[in-house]
Formats: C-alpha cells, sequence, structure tokens
C-alpha cells in the first residue's frame, strides 16, 4: 500500500485496499465521512492556523495544474460546518470502519515500511503532485490511516461513474476536488515545517496506547481526549494487557480446576457404573431364584389340578359308558321281547299260540316290571375346583423380602456429636438390607468387670441414629447396633466408644487478676475424668450491651490458668469451656474483668488467724492482738507472727497500682512480698519482703521503709490516710504515696527477680482498706 | 536591664550560661547563671529557682551540684543567683563570711547600712523573675524554687510568702527556723534590727505556724551527719513539728552519713529535680 509509482490512478488504491469490496457502498454518507474525516485531521493539528496559511500556500503552488483550486476555500468552509455537525459521529463511524477492516494495522505496517523516509519523502511527494493526482492522492493517503478510509469509501464511485458515462465529469470533478483538499492537507503538510511533519508523522505511528475498558478495544490515547472515548473509561495499554492475562489466567486456572472436576467426577461415575452393575446383578438372581421357584410351584399346581381334572372326566366318562351299555341291553332285550311276540302274532296253531303266549305275556310282565332307568348317573359339568395361589402369592411375596439383614456399622464418635449430658450415635448399613429398625444398646465403660450388667440400656430406633439424653458428663460410653426386620435380628456392630463432653468449667473468681493489659484466669473442672484442653472466650462489653459477641478465643489451653492480653480502659466478659474428644462444654458462668486498672484479691489462707478478711473480700482487720483463749487454726501457708496477708501474685509486667485507706492510728506494714517470704517473720524484716510501716511513738508517727530490717529516716508531716503503692517492675521500683495529695514519700529501687504478691500487715487492732482496680494516677509518673 | 553574657558553655545539648546585669534592686552588678535546656531551642520551658548557701557565688551550684542531665531531661531552665549584692562598698560587709557579702539571707533589709542594696528577698520575688522571663524562653506562670542551707531557708520562706507563685519547693539542709539559730540571729539582728517580731516574717517555721493552708508539697533533704544540724544551726525538727501541726504536707529525709557539702546536694539533685518536674510539667 505504499504510494509507489503515483501515475496509476486515483482508484488503483481501490484494489491495494481489501476493504473494498467489502465496504458498502453509501455514497452519501461516505462523502461527508471523507470530508468531516479531513476536517477533522486538520482540526486536531492545529488546523486553524494551517487553514489561514493554506491559501498562501495555494498561491505558492502556483504550478497546480486543475482548476479546482479556486473552489476549495468555499468548499472547505462548507465541509468546515458540515464536518463539525457531523465530525462526532463521523469519527466513530470512521474508527469502526477503520477496526472493522483492520486498517490501522495496515497503516501501521505501511509506517514500518516508510520507516524514517517519511519526511524524506515529502518533498518529492509534493513535487510528484504536481504531475499526477493520483501520486499526490496516494502520498496523502498514505500518511493518514484515516484518509485511507475516505479513499476506501470511494471506490463506491466506481460503478457509478462507469454507468453513468453521462456525469463523469462531475463525479470526477468531485473527486478531484475532493482529492484536492486531501493533497492541500499534504502540501500543507508538507509545506509546514519539520516538526509538524514529525508529529504528524509520530501521530500516526502512534500505535493504540490505552484499553477502553468501555468498548473492550485498544485506542490511541488521544481518542481518549478527543475522540468517542472520552468519556470512556481507559487503562494504559501494557496494565490492561496485564489484567486480561490475570483474567485469561484466572479463567484458566477455572477450567483446569473444571477439569479435575470433571475427572473426578467421571470416576465417581465409573464407580457407580460398577456398583449398579453389581447391585442390579444381585437382584437379578434374586429375581430369579424367586421366580424360578414360583414357576416350578405354579407348574406342580397345574399338573397336580390337571391329574385330578382328568380323573373325574375318566369317572364321568366311565360311568356314562356303564349306563349307556345296560341301556342298549336292555333296548336289546326289547327288541327280542317285540320279535318274539310277533311271530306269536304270526303262529297259527291256537294252541301253539296260546301255549307260547301265556309264557311270553308272562315274560312281558315280568320285563315290563324291571324299571327302566333314564335318569343320567352323571352331570357334563365338572366339579368346581379352587385354584389355590396362596403359595405362589407367598412365594411371589417372599421375592421382596431378604432375609435377616447383616450387622450394622457404627461409626466412630463425630466432632460436635457431644454434650455434657447426651451424646448423638450414628451407624449404618454396610449392605443393602432391607431394615425395620435398630436395636441400639450402651453402657458406659468401666473398669470394674462385675458391672457390666447394672447399667446396660436398649434402645429401638427407627433412624440410623440416636441422641441418647440424661448421660454423665466427661463419661466414655459403649454403643453397639443390631439391625432387625420381619426376617430377624443381625448380630451386633462392633463396638464404639462415645465420650460426652466435659462439665463447664468453674472460674476461680477469688484467684483472678487482671491489669490494664492483661486478665489472669484460674478455673477448675468440674468433672473427676480429666479433660483435653480449655477454651477461653472473652467478649469486650461496649455500651450496646451487645456482650454476646466473642470477640476472641484462646484455644488449646492445657491447664486450668491463662493470661490474656487485653487493652486497657475496657470492660471484658470471660467464659471457659472444657474440651474432649466429644466436644466443648457449656460456658462457664462468666466473670466481668475491666482493666481499668490492677486488680488481686488476698490469699486466704496466707492469713494470720488473727486477721480478718470481710464481707467484700478487700477489707482486713484484726480486733485484738491476742487470743489465749484457744488456738485458731493455722494453715500451713499462713503468716504465723506477723498479723498479714499476702495477695494474689502479680503476674504481669509493667506497673501496677494499688491503695490502701488506713487510719490515723493504726499501725501497719504495707508492701510486697516474694511468694516464699517467711511466714514467722515481720514483713519488711528479710530480704523477700520491701514495706512501708507505720508505728505511733510517743512523740509522732513514725514512718518506716523497711527492707531487710533496715529504712531510711524519713518523717512525713501529713499522716496519710490513703496510701498509694506503684509497683513498677520495668523501672524496679516500689514507690509508696500520699494518695490524697499526690506526695511521693518513698520509692524503693529493688530488683525484683521474681513477681511478688502485695502484702497487708496489721501490728494494732484496726483495719485496712485495700482498693484494686484503679488507674495508675498520672501524678505517680514522677516522685 | 540589659543582660551581658559572662560565659556560656554546651552541656547536655543545653547550655550553661552566665549573664551579668545591673540589679535595679540591689543598685549594683549582679551575676546570675542559667541553664538552658534542649527544649528550650523550640518551646517555653517552666523556670527553678535555685538559691545557694552560705559563701556562695552563682557558681557554686553550676559547677558543683550535677543538676544538669535531669534538667535537661525534664526540660528546665534553672536559674541560680548569686547569695548577696557584691562591691557595694559597705562597711563591714566583707567581714565575716556569715553576714553581708555571700550572706545576703533572702531578707530585704531594712536597717542602715543595708538597707539600700541587700534586698535579696524582693531581687528573687520580683526583679530577678522579671529579668529571665524578659530574656529567656520561659513560661511565666510555671516557676519553683529550691536551695541549699541559708538558700534552703530562702527557698522555703519565698514559696510560704507567696502562695501559688511556685508550684513546689525544696531544700537541702535549710535553715529551718532562723530566729533560733546564730546564723539567723546575727544575719536577722544585722539586717532587720533588734526586733525579733520582724524577723518572724522570714522564718519558715514561723511562717508555716501562720500561712493559710498550703498546699505546697515540700521535700527536704538533710544529711545526719550534718555538723550545722548538730550544731543547732538548721533545726528541721521544729519546722517538721509546725507543719504536722499545720498541715503542710512535707517529706523530710535524713541522709545517713551525708554532710553539709555540696556532694550531699549531688547525690540528691536528681531526686529534687523530679520533684520539681512533676509539678513543673504537670
Amino acid at each position: 500500500m505504499s504510494s509507489r509509482s503515483g501515475s496509476a490512478g486515483e482508484y488503483e488504491t481501490s484494489d491495494q485496499s481489501p476493504s473494498c469490496s467489502a465496504s458498502p457502498p453509501v455514497p452519501e454518507s461516505s462523502e461527508t465521512e471523507a470530508e468531516g474525516l479531513i476536517f477533522y485531521h486538520m482540526d486536531l493539528y492545529g488546523s486553524k492556523e494551517r487553514f489561514d496559511i493554506f491559501p498562501e500556500d495555494l498561491s505558492g503552488q502556483g504550478d497546480r495544474s486543475w482548476g479546482d483550486t479556486r473552489r476549495e476555500p468555499a468548499l472547505s468552509s462548507q465541509k468546515f460546518q458540515r464536518s463539525q455537525e457531523a465530525g462526532y459521529d463521523l469519527e466513530k463511524e470512521v474508527a469502526e470502519l477503520a477496526k472493522m477492516y483492520g486498517l490501522d494495522e495496515d497503516r501501521e505496517k505501511e509506517l514500518e515500511l516508510l520507516g524514517g523516509h517519511v519526511e524524506n519523502r515529502w518533498p518529492p511527494a509534493r513535487t510528484g503532485k504536481a504531475k499526477s493526482q493520483g501520486s499526490i492522492y496516494n502520498a496523502s493517503k498514505s500518511i493518514s490511516p484515516v484518509k485511507d478510509q475516505s479513499q476506501s469509501t470511494k471506490p463506491q464511485g466506481l460503478p457509478d461513474e462507469a454507468s453513468q458515462d453521462e456525469e463523469p465529469s462531475k463525479a470526477r470533478a468531485e473527486d478531484e476536488a475532493e482529492s484536492c483538499i486531501q493533497s492541500r492537507e499534504g502540501l500543507s503538510s508538507g509545506g509546514m515545517s519539520d516538526e509538524w511533519n514529525s508529529q504528524a508523522v509520530s501521530e500516526e505511528e502512534e500505535v493504540a496506547d490505552v484499553f477502553c475498558s468501555t468498548c473492550k478495544i485498544p485506542i490511541r490515547a488521544f481518542d481518549k481526549l478527543f475522540g468517542e472515548h472520552k468519556d470512556h473509561e481507559v487503562a494504559q495499554l501494557p496494565s490492561a494487557m496485564e489484567s486480561e492475562k490475570e483474567e485469561i489466567h484466572k479463567n484458566m486456572c477455572k477450567l483446569e480446576e473444571q477439569i479435575a472436576q470433571m475427572e473426578n467426577f467421571a470416576c465417581h461415575l465409573e464407580e457407580i457404573f460398577i456398583t449398579v452393575e453389581e447391585n442390579f446383578g444381585r437382584q437379578e438372581q434374586n429375581f430369579e431364584v424367586h421366580y424360578n421357584n414360583a414357576v416350578q410351584v405354579l407348574a406342580q399346581k397345574y399338573e397336580e389340578q390337571l391329574e385330578a381334572l382328568g380323573e373325574e372326566k375318566r369317572q364321568k366318562l366311565e360311568a356314562l359308558y356303564g349306563q349307556l351299555v345296560s341301556c342298549g341291553e336292555h333296548l336289546d332285550t326289547c327288541k327280542e321281547l317285540t320279535d318274539a311276540t310277533q311271530e306269536l302274532y304270526l303262529e297259527n296253531d291256537k294252541a301253539n299260540f296260546m301255549k307260547a303266549a301265556v309264557a311270553m305275556v308272562d315274560r312281558l310282565e315280568e320285563f315290563l316290571k324291571k324299571e327302566v332307568d333314564l335318569e343320567l348317573s352323571m352331570l357334563p359339568d365338572f366339579e368346581k375346583r379352587v385354584i389355590d395361589f396362596s403359595e405362589v402369592e407367598q412365594l411371589m411375596n417372599s421375592i421382596n423380602t431378604i432375609p435377616a439383614p447383616c450387622a450394622p456399622v457404627i461409626n466412630p464418635q463425630a466432632p460436635n456429636a457431644a454434650t455434657g449430658t447426651s451424646l448423638r450415635v450414628c451407624w449404618g448399613l454396610f449392605s443393602d438390607d432391607t431394615v425395620e429398625s435398630y436395636q441400639l444398646c450402651y453402657k458406659p465403660v468401666s473398669n470394674e468387670t462385675h458391672s457390666d450388667e447394672q447399667a446396660e440400656h436398649t434402645l429401638k430406633v427407627k433412624e440410623t441414629y440416636c441422641t441418647i439424653t440424661n448421660l454423665l458428663p466427661n463419661t466414655q460410653y459403649e454403643f453397639w447396633v443390631s439391625a432387625l426386620n420381619a426376617a430377624g435380628i443381625s448380630p451386633p456392630s462392633e463396638r464404639a466408644v462415645y465420650v460426652t463432653a466435659p462439665s463447664p468449667p468453674t472460674i476461680k473468681s477469688k484467684k483472678i487478676r487482671s491489669c490494664e493489659n492483661a486478665a489472669l484466669v484460674c478455673w477448675e473442672s468440674r468433672d473427676v475424668n480429666p479433660v483435653d484442653s480449655y477454651t477461653v472466650e472473652l467478649s469486650k462489653l461496649t455500651d450496646e450491651e451487645d456482650g454476646d459477641s466473642i470477640t476472641e478465643s484462646i484455644v488449646g489451653i492445657p491447664n486450668c490458668e491463662v493470661i490474656i492480653h487485653l487493652q486497657p480502659a475496657q470492660s471484658y466478659r470471660i467464659c471457659v469451656r472444657a474440651l474432649n474428644l466429644g466436644g466443648s462444654s457449656e460456658r462457664s458462668d462468666p466473670v466481668l474483668i475491666h482493666t481499668t486498672g490492677t486488680y488481686f484479691c488476698l490469699n486466704e489462707d496466707t492469713a494470720h488467724p488473727l486477721l480478718a478478711i470481710l464481707g467484700d473480700g478487700f477489707t482486713i482487720a484484726c480486733d485484738e492482738l491476742e487470743n489465749p483463749e484457744c488456738d485458731l487454726p493455722v494453715y500451713d501457708n499462713s503468716f504465723t507472727r506477723c498479723i498479714g496477708i499476702l495477695g494474689s501474685l502479680i503476674p504481669f509486667p509493667g506497673k501496677h497500682y494499688w491503695e490502701v485507706e488506713v487510719e490515723e492510728d493504726t499501725e501497719y506494714r504495707i508492701g510486697v512480698a516474694f511468694e516464699n517470704t517467711p511466714r514467722h517473720g515481720y514483713l519488711g524484716a528479710n530480704n523477700s519482703s520491701w514495706c512501708m510501716r507505720h508505728i505511733i511513738t510517743p512523740s509522732r508517727h513514725k514512718y518506716e521503709f523497711l527492707h531487710s530490717g533496715m529504712t531510711p529516716d524519713i518523717r512525713i508531716t501529713i499522716p496519710p490516710r490513703r496510701l498509694g503503692v506503684l509497683l513498677d517492675y520495668e523501672n524496679c521500683r516500689l514507690s509508696f504515696f500520699n494518695a490524697d495529695i499526690a506526695q511521693h514519700l518513698y520509692a524503693f529501687n529493688a530488683r525484683f527477680q521474681h513477681y511478688v504478691h502485695p502484702c497487708f500487715a496489721l501490728e494494732t487492732p484496726g483495719i485496712l482498706r485495700i482498693h484494686t482496680g484503679l488507674a495508675v494516677p498520672p501524678w505517680t509518673a514522677l516522685p | 536591664m540589659a543582660l551581658k553574657q559572662v560565659s556560656s558553655n554546651k552541656c547536655f545539648e543545653g547550655f550553661q550560661k552566665v549573664f551579668e546585669h545591673d540589679s535595679a534592686e540591689l543598685k549594683c552588678k549582679m551575676k546570675f547563671g542559667i541553664y538552658l535546656p534542649p527544649k528550650a531551642e523550640t518551646g517555653k520551658c517552666p523556670v527553678l529557682y535555685w538559691l545557694s548557701g552560705l559563701t556562695c557565688t552563682e557558681q557554686n551550684f553550676i559547677t558543683k551540684a550535677g543538676f544538669h542531665q535531669a534538667a535537661a531531661e525534664h526540660g528546665l531552665i534553672v536559674v541560680a543567683p548569686d547569695t548577696s549584692p557584691r562591691g557595694c562598698n559597705i562597711e563591714g560587709e566583707d567581714e565575716s563570711w556569715d553576714f553581708g557579702t555571700g550572706a545576703g539571707f533572702y531578707v530585704d533589709a531594712t536597717e542602715d547600712p543595708w538597707k539600700t542594696n541587700y534586698r535579696m528577698y524582693s531581687y528573687i520575688k520580683d526583679e530577678l523573675p522579671k529579668l529571665i522571663n524578659a530574656n529567656f524562653p520561659t513560661d511565666p506562670e510555671r516557676m519553683s524554687i529550691f536551695g541549699h542551707s541559708m538558700g534552703g531557708h530562702g527557698a522555703l520562706i519565698l514559696a510560704l510568702k507567696n502562695p501559688g507563685k511556685y508550684k513546689s519547693v525544696s531544700a537541702f539542709a535549710p535553715i529551718c527556723n532562723p530566729i533560733q539559730c546564730q546564723w539567723g540571729k546575727k544575719a536577722l539582728g544585722g539586717y532587720l534590727g533588734s526586733d525579733v517580731s520582724k524577723w518572724e516574717a522570714y522564718d519558715a517555721t514561723q511562717l508555716v505556724k501562720s500561712c493559710p493552708d498550703s498546699h505546697l508539697d515540700i521535700l527536704i533533704d538533710q544529711g545526719k551527719d550534718d555538723q550545722f544540724l548538730s550544731a543547732g544551726q538548721l533545726l528541721p525538727d521544729n519546722f517538721i513539728a509546725a507543719c504536722t501541726e499545720r498541715k503542710i504536707p512535707v517529706v523530710f529525709r535524713l541522709q545517713q552519713g551525708y554532710d553539709h557539702s555540696y556532694f550531699f546536694i549531688a547525690t540528691f539533685i536528681n531526686d529534687h529535680i523530679k520533684h520539681h518536674a512533676k509539678y513543673l510539667n504537670a
């Protein structure tokens, strides 16, 4: 399609363009299209200027050989208007056509061929133009793919021209005018600077570089800006290609999946095929046996009936024959008598006659005396016989019944088949036996051999499953099952051991500890048998009282305690479930945990016998220092000398703060201690405890900050009523504050090797009120 | 009130500087040390005033106490003024170490010849803060005061006499009851005359007894082996007894083995800086 040897004439291109033959001849529109198209391109290239310089260009080209030239301004202005109206639609149409005919592609190739020579080619094209319209036409055509389009539409004029020879000049004139414009464009382009040329060329060269998502076609970027795709969504071509590839890849994967699925399905079908064969073969045999039996029985019955019928017939015939014979004899005798009587009539001899006649009369009399039996001894019809099909019926029925079923197969315990008091047991049949019901037996698994009989239960079940209730939690039960039908009972299945879910554990609320970031939850199992693990469920309580949504579950906890990490200043509802093979228990009773501050309880078993914990669990009191009357019970773990008590261990790193309300005249020791601090000693008197001590001397309140029996000499002018204790594991500090006035009293710098317990002791009768769950006050940050 | 920089040394990313200025209150040239923490380069900082003890200049504290790191960490400007007017050519001002030069006692003298120059109370209370706030990136609303010995006395009386002016107060081995001790009797008698009732206005223990309810959190460290403690110059027990009676919160720490020196101060300076930072940065 290059613009070689332009002299071949302007319609030569019609042969070159494969699209021409396919192009529907739409005379009117194609004309407009071409015009609009041209103008569109001019517009695009900043045609305004070119339009202005165009006449100059023309005038400069004084060697123009056709006279239509002067028509151009008018023509083009006319076209200008028309193109403005039609521009948009035309663009679209042209683009579509171009796409349809792959012109863009051709153009690309062509441009490749032209390569860098395009610019160089312009001057010859210009000079060539003077010689031949066609060559100009070709040249211009070779530059603009859209003109190519206009060109391709032009051949519609060819048959017109051929048939309407009377108007060739007009057609030619029009065509010429058009080609003039086209060439003008070519010219003007040629006349313009190289810059424009290169622009134009690069414009032509510009292949589709974006992808219109709306039309699903690659387009050129400027189409997005100006063209029909203006409002369409576009993507960069590479990325569009990527996404398209991805899409294809996805589809490939889907296909592969489907193939795999179908293969599986085919396998499955084959199996089913075989099973069907087998099943039907078995049933055929079954039918054969049964129907043969039935046929035999029928044949036998038939024989029997036939025989009986034959016998009856024979007897009847015999009887009738006998009657016939006797009847004949009688007839003979009658005939003989008649003959003898007639002979007698013929006897002339009277004497003889008389002699004979008497004898004859006697004989006749005697004969006639005998009654002639004319009754039929036998009826012609046969005896009514009932054809008995009952046996056959039974046989026929027996075709559908199968002998006693085979032993069912009991399933192993399925997950979530158990609750604390119930089990759902499932079983199945290995064969196709017809079963009317099942007999399910169970008993608890027990090591005692004697107890076998006592607890065995039997149930009749229609289905192949059964939920047994009223069982003991976390207990193993043995199950076995037999199938029954009219024909009998199957042997029992194997025994399967199921286990009920555990009872919900009980959270030991007295052992719960928490702080801003964590909680330690302890619980105990309510079952004798051990369980596999525990699950802790926590739900954060919001203002909406929508606390049922589990926000977190911690599973697989082997022990009866766990540290949960929480968010500060929240409230949590915490439940525990126990798990075994059978499933999980119900939720335990929930506990509420507030992460406003550190919370702990008092270890009652460490309390000195004279120390009482009052109702709320956080107030300790001592009424008298001696109790001479009786020996109070002493736990192994309790303080024996110091009237003290330990709080539970604070097992979380970080800062922990609590307060103790004290009376001004109460003597106390308040601080922290290791678990193993000596119970027979005083708090602060050893290296395993740190405490602030308040004593009243005759002259003043005295405050000691004791560790290993040592205290700094510190005077405090205001006896604290509310003592703040800040335990800071990270910074190895234990600080005391007068919480009412935010006054820092003292800080131990102590390297705690282990976690510590809060500790409290009274040295005179009095009361200490412990306040936990308090946020760390900001004024504790610095002394 | 032009400031003249005498020295500037970088210290813990901030600067320890010394300035000199003409004091209107004291009618002489005065020096003061000021530590500007790194935070002062970007924002306003609270000011902590340090009052030194007898014989000291602005140099003792800034060279010996080792407060810079804590001050830098907590973003506190620390101002350490001199302890008395200097070079006023008053007869007898250099005669003894515990009266006159280096022993201003943080009072406004009423007796001749001292009353013109020896107005350390007003200098510390008004002139110096005004000067500091005018020339440095301070937050005038946040200031505290502490001191040592005579300076401890000065810190206590300034805090007690001006409720609300200082966010907190602390002292190292302060002269708690000057009207009862030799130093105090000499100085107060010299500066204020023989009327003992006038002295009470500059006696921390007496001020506690008469002061309105104070919410000041007072921290006092006292070396147990302080020779002036045993000599009865400091008398903290009287002050504590008064505070106990008046419910003024004091934590008084008698530090085993420490004396009256700057070694003692350096040991506990961090506690005091933190004590002030707690209230200044609250």
